[in-house]
């Protein structure tokens, strides 16, 4: 279902990529609030009594979706359908993740190879200068990078990064 | 006669007014207030992962009496932090008992207006002991059927009979473990003496790997820990400990799992020299660090 969503942000280059992610879900972004069925607000405070506003790095608790500032494409998404819906949005509390136990959550097993590609896309390197840096060809690269997102079931590099490291680093 | 129901209830009710004895609530300014449990006459615990980061707090006793207290020490490993009080109270805290799968557990906090609150469960799954992503040894794995707020973590948990069973814990997504009461009989001691439990470290940071075909045979394992980061002053740096190397084994122990390596890490390795072996460019590697004590965080 294609929905119409307006995009208020503080920062015009976010806003750019707001837009582009919003499009890529399949939804219609438009120029002005009037007529949306959705608002989607990044860092800036907004009331309002129109369309439902799924809210990005947020504090105050009155709109209907509240998400971090780095929510992902996909949880943005499923957002801006929940509102519509009538739904209100939080996401889960990541400031507690609980006791657990140590290599609890078996983090996917990537391989030595696929760990250093991961590291290198994770100091910024673009594909190209990933594979000059490991001595592997392009395509090569191509590869380790798409089974690394496969096996971190991310979206992007970005999120790839971010999980594959932060999450699987255990400190001894 | 009553029947067995209204006996079963008026059972739990007795429970809930002996744990009014010892289940505290701990008060300081600025900090939401938070459950825990009086544990002798001069010192009460409480959940390490939600307590206030302060050194002084009020201990609020069921009867509304106030207590000051002092931080003496923290254990991130086991999730026990250890308050001292400043005037001895009196408490009469039940005899330790074994967990049992399937047994009741009724899971006690305070509400922060002096009340108590209570919530029953039953050990939902028992195992043995394991580590913490802290690298704290808990004695067994005592998991209930039910979820705790953050609120609630760090006050006692009884069994049917009403003997203790340990403290309250929010595991991942809240559901409520158990510290088992032997696991921090263990821990106070060095946190009222020194305020924090010693445990062993490499300066390493791992993360598990795949190993190729070729140097399963080496490793004896198909998976060993990458080590992603070295200290440079740490032990393992020392040794000549590399980014890159293949953790296969430490003291003669396979490490597939990073708590394969905390298990070589408790309290009694510091100071031993312990054997380290690593795939390097495709070969093994024997190195030998001299484990010292985790640097304060």
């Amino acid at each position: 279902m294609t929905l119409l969503v307006a995009i208020v942000a503080a920062d015009p280059v976010r806003r750019l990529g707001l837009a582009a992610l919003v499009t890529r879900a399949g939804h219609q972004v438009l120029e002005s609030h009037g007529g949306a069925d959705v608002l989607l607000v990044d860092d800036v405070a907004v009331c309002s009594d129109g369309p439902p506003v799924v809210a990005l790095g947020a504090a105050e608790a009155g709109q209907a979706g509240l998400l971090p500032c780095d929510a992902t494409a996909a949880q943005i998404d499923a957002a801006i359908r929940s509102v519509a819906a009538g739904l209100i949005v939080r996401a889960a509390d990541p400031r507690r993740p609980g006791f657990r136990a140590i290599g609890d959550e078996e983090a996917p097993l990537l391989t030595a190879r696929e760990i250093e590609v991961l590291a290198a896309i994770g100091n910024g390197l673009s594909n190209k200068a990933v594979a000059r840096q490991l001595g592997i060809s392009l395509h090569t690269v191509k590869f380790h990078v798409e089974a690394l997102l496969r096996k971190l079931g991310a979206s992007s590099r970005t999120e790839a990064v971010h999980k594959g490291l932060k999450q699987g680093l255990i400190e001894l | 006669m009553q029947d067995t129901l209204a006996q079963f209830s008026d059972a739990l009710v007795e429970r809930a007014a002996v744990a009014q004895g010892f289940v505290i609530s701990i008060r300081c300014t600025r900090f939401q207030p938070r459950s825990g449990t009086l544990w002798r006459t001069d010192v009460a615990v409480a959940s390490e992962q939600v307590a206030p980061k302060t050194e002084e707090a009020e201990i609020v006793l069921a009867d509304g009496k106030v207590a000051q207290a002092r931080v003496a020490g923290r254990d991130r490993g086991t999730n026990v932090v250890a308050f001292r009080l400043q005037q001895p109270v009196e408490v009469d805290l039940p005899a330790a008992v074994e967990p049992r799968l399937g047994a009741f557990a009724l899971v006690f906090g305070a509400d922060g207006g002096g009340g108590t609150i209570v919530r029953m469960g039953i050990v939902r799954a028992l195992g043995p002991a394991w580590h913490s992503l802290g690298g704290g040894r808990i004695d067994h794995r005592i998991s209930l059927d039910l979820t705790i707020s953050s609120a609630e973590e760090g006050g006692p948990v009884l069994d049917a009979s009403g003997g203790l069973l340990g403290m309250s814990t929010a595991g991942p997504r809240g559901r409520a473990l158990v510290i088992p009461a032997a696991t921090i009989e263990r821990v106070l001691t060095p946190l009222l003496t020194a305020g924090r439990v010693e445990r062993g470290w490499l300066g390493l940071a791992l993360h598990p790997v795949a190993l190729a075909e070729a140097i399963t045979a080496e490793g004896g394992r198909g998976r060993g820990l990458m080590v992603m980061r070295v200290s440079r002053d740490g032990p393992a740096g020392k040794a000549g400990v590399l980014a890159g190397d293949i953790l296969v084994s430490v003291g003669g122990a396979p490490t597939g799992h990073p708590g394969d390596v905390a298990r070589q890490l408790g309290p009694e390795s510091v100071g031993q020299t312990i054997e380290l072996r690593l795939i390097r460019s495709g070969s093994v590697l024997t190195l030998a660090a001299m484990v010292t004590a985790h640097p304060a965080r």
